[in-house]
């Protein structure tokens, strides 16, 4: 079958350094090593970053997200929750908004356009922000994902990579499917590296570490989380069809692991290969890991006191096997297999 | 808020962790908020943690404590957005589509090409969901098939993940739109004409309290392994160990922080709420509240019982 490498069609203006970080709720809670390590790769590349406050005493929020698109969040107290994190990142002298999270991305992008087709709206909001915390309203330079920060030092990382995307027996070039989070590439998809149809975010970070990326057809499905779909448990079938459809589309390239930068889609392509396997028999592990994860492996940083891949359902440590990176294997997960046991 | 008197004998906050809503009528306001915060904020100075949290979360005293304090602050908070979702509720549908921030913006034009559809995850799932009716229906601007619509199961299969709005050569906003009218939807009380619209009862406690309580939309114990069965034995062992893997790993569970879990400052915290009660959020909340009452009261059943019901049902 054959195997594309895609070049980005959609050229994005990516800062070089000085961010403001936005933690992830999902990441926090479920992924937290994937949300850890973007700090620590920004701290690798020696590139300046804060979130807001300090550690004693953050001021870090959620941006509303998950809620607002759990329809129980105005579009107004949005606007006010991110106006709020600009003011903090403006205060600390930092330009550029970086989101954990695609679908912090797709709202904070959703409210600096939302100032430029609303007449008054900045006005507005800038005068309920005063009245609601004693802040002002200051529009940052430009929003982007953690991700699109990764994919643009992806070449000075590879050279500190002690791993890559290789087979260490045999040379082959393993194959990643990777699956763009929704909310980075089809919200805003002119803010997405290669655009919705040929988004190069993740493809990029999989050619510069030495493997293979596959346009399979079902590349662009939705995983399936839909916020209200995930959360509440009789709408959650919603979440494994879309999970299975995937899985049966990617499955006969044989990938080797599938990569994300979405919080949500880590979480349910993972956790959901456990039911898929209970309800069909089919038993697919293909290991899921976030672009950070993916990063961390590579550089030779613990799967376990760093990265954290017991926080995986579909165990990662064969895929590590392939590629030759050490482990400690008394601390092995519960087996090799999504199902338990070895 | 409530202002009756203290009743002069001393709760002690652990015994209210285990009370249900209706046993904790008689508890004033003001002795109920600082029975809980007093808690909450008890610090084991040996770890640098605030083992109650764990405690609170989930319990009908936090449920209790939110519509308390979420009413009184709309009460309080003098803002224009809350007037306008107060005013917006008795308009008709048709006048949200012009004046609402998102709806005004989300609509151009349809050649019904039906690309949003066959595009939609949902509606492959959803063999009896059609997204581009619902954008018909807006743009028709007809009050009787609105209704119809924000009483319905088909506003609530949407998945949010916005693969239609690449695609609309109209460049229509239809997840945009959709996310509107359910706002409608449950500001009108129509919500509760539907299985799937009653759910968002479920959902303002989740994370209508997380948000309240520790500005965040998740929070690491929401997602257990006993209401994620779809989630494995592997899930099931990493949960039970969630907090110490989570300390392993530089997350701040119930702790100082910025990562995953952390404690927020009660300064934090108060401008977080005050953003959403001056951007209107707490007028949505407090109809949910009054909706979810009525509906309680008519099953014959606590508003305990019913916050499970609509977690369970659909």
């Amino acid at each position: 079958m054959a195997t594309v490498n895609l070049a980005p069609t959609t050229i994005k203006e990516i800062p070089e350094n000085d961010f403001f970080l936005t933690p992830s709720c999902i990441l926090g809670a479920v992924n937290p090593g994937t949300e850890v390590l973007i700090s620590r790769i920004y701290d690798l590349l020696g590139l300046t970053w804060r979130a807001a406050g300090d550690r004693a005493e953050s001021q870090c929020t959620c941006c509303t997200g998950f809620s607002s698109h759990g329809d129980l969040i105005s579009i107004e107290s949005t606007l006010l929750v991110t106006a709020r994190l600009w003011s903090i990142a403006a205060e600390l002298g930092l330009e550029n908004i970086t989101t954990a999270c695609v679908t912090s991305f797709a709202i904070h992008t959703e409210c600096l356009e939302m100032y430029e087709h609303e007449p008054g709206l900045h006005e507005r909001v800038d005068r309920w922000l005063q009245q609601a915390c004693g802040r002002r309203l200051q529009i940052p330079k430009h929003v982007v994902h953690a991700s699109d920060i990764v994919y643009r030092y992806r070449n000075d990382l590879a050279h500190k990579l002690r791993y890559r995307l290789l087979d260490h027996e045999t040379g082959r070039r393993l194959r990643v499917v990777d699956h763009v989070g929704c909310h980075y590439a089809k919200v805003f998809p002119e803010k997405a590296i290669g655009g919705a149809e040929s988004c190069d975010v993740l493809a990029g970070l999989i050619r510069a570490w030495g493997g293979e990326t596959v346009d399979y057809p079902e590349r662009r499905h939705c995983c399936g989380m839909g916020f209200r779909q995930c959360a509440i448990r009789p709408n959650r079938g919603y979440t494994m069809a879309c999970v299975l459809k995937k899985l049966d589309s990617m499955e006969p390239w044989q990938p080797d692991a599938i990569l994300t930068n979405c919080p949500g889609c880590n979480l349910f392509l993972d956790k959901e290969q456990w039911a898929i396997q209970q309800m069909t028999g089919k038993t697919f592990d293909i290991p899921t890991l976030s672009y950070t994860e993916l990063a961390g492996l590579l550089l030779g940083w613990d799967p376990y006191d760093v990265v954290g891949i017991q926080a995986h359902t579909v165990p990662v440590e064969p895929l590590l096997d392939k590629m030759g990176i050490a482990y400690d294997k008394s601390k092995e997960w519960l087996g090799k297999r999504v199902a338990g046991g070895t | 808020m409530n202002s009756e008197s203290a009743t002069g004998k001393k709760i002690l906050p652990a015994d209210l962790v285990s009370k249900k809503a209706e046993e904790l009528d008689q508890i004033p306001d003001g002795e109920l908020v600082a029975a809980y915060e007093s808690f909450r904020d008890h610090e084991d100075a040996e770890s640098g943690t605030y083992p109650n949290i764990s405690r609170l979360y989930g319990t009908s005293l936090e449920r209790e404590k939110d519509r308390r304090e979420t009413r009184a602050q709309a009460e309080t908070c003098n803002a224009e957005m809350q007037e306008w979702y107060e005013k917006a509720r008795n308009e008709p549908c048709t006048w949200w589509l012009k004046n609402h921030l998102v709806a005004k913006h989300a609509l151009k034009s349809c050649i019904a090409c039906g690309v949003c559809t066959a595009q939609c995850p949902a509606a492959q799932y959803y063999p009896e969901y059609n997204p581009r009716t619902i954008l018909d229906a807006a743009l028709t601007q007809n009050e009787e098939r609105l209704v119809e619509l924000l009483k319905s199961d088909t506003l609530w299969y949407c998945g949010q993940c916005g693969s239609c709005k690449p695609k609309c050569s109209r460049e229509n906003n239809l997840m945009g739109l959709i996310s509107s009218l359910r706002f409608l939807a449950q500001l009108k009380g129509y919500h509760l004409c539907s299985v799937r619209g009653r759910q968002q009862y479920a959902m303002r406690h989740l994370c209508g309290g997380n948000l309240w309580n520790r500005a965040c939309s998740l929070y690491f114990r929401n997602i257990t392994a006993e209401g994620h069965p779809d989630f494995g034995p592997r899930y099931a062992k990493y949960q039970s160990e969630a907090e110490a893997q989570m300390v392993r790993l530089g997350a701040n569970p119930d702790r100082p922080g910025h990562f995953g879990g952390r404690k927020l400052s009660p300064q934090t915290l108060a401008e977080f709420r005050s953003c959403l009660a001056c951007g209107g959020t707490l007028v949505l909340w407090n109809q949910l509240e009054e909706s979810a009452a009525e509906d309680a009261t008519k099953n014959g059943i606590s508003i305990d019982e019913y916050h499970i019901r609509v977690h369970r049902e659909g």
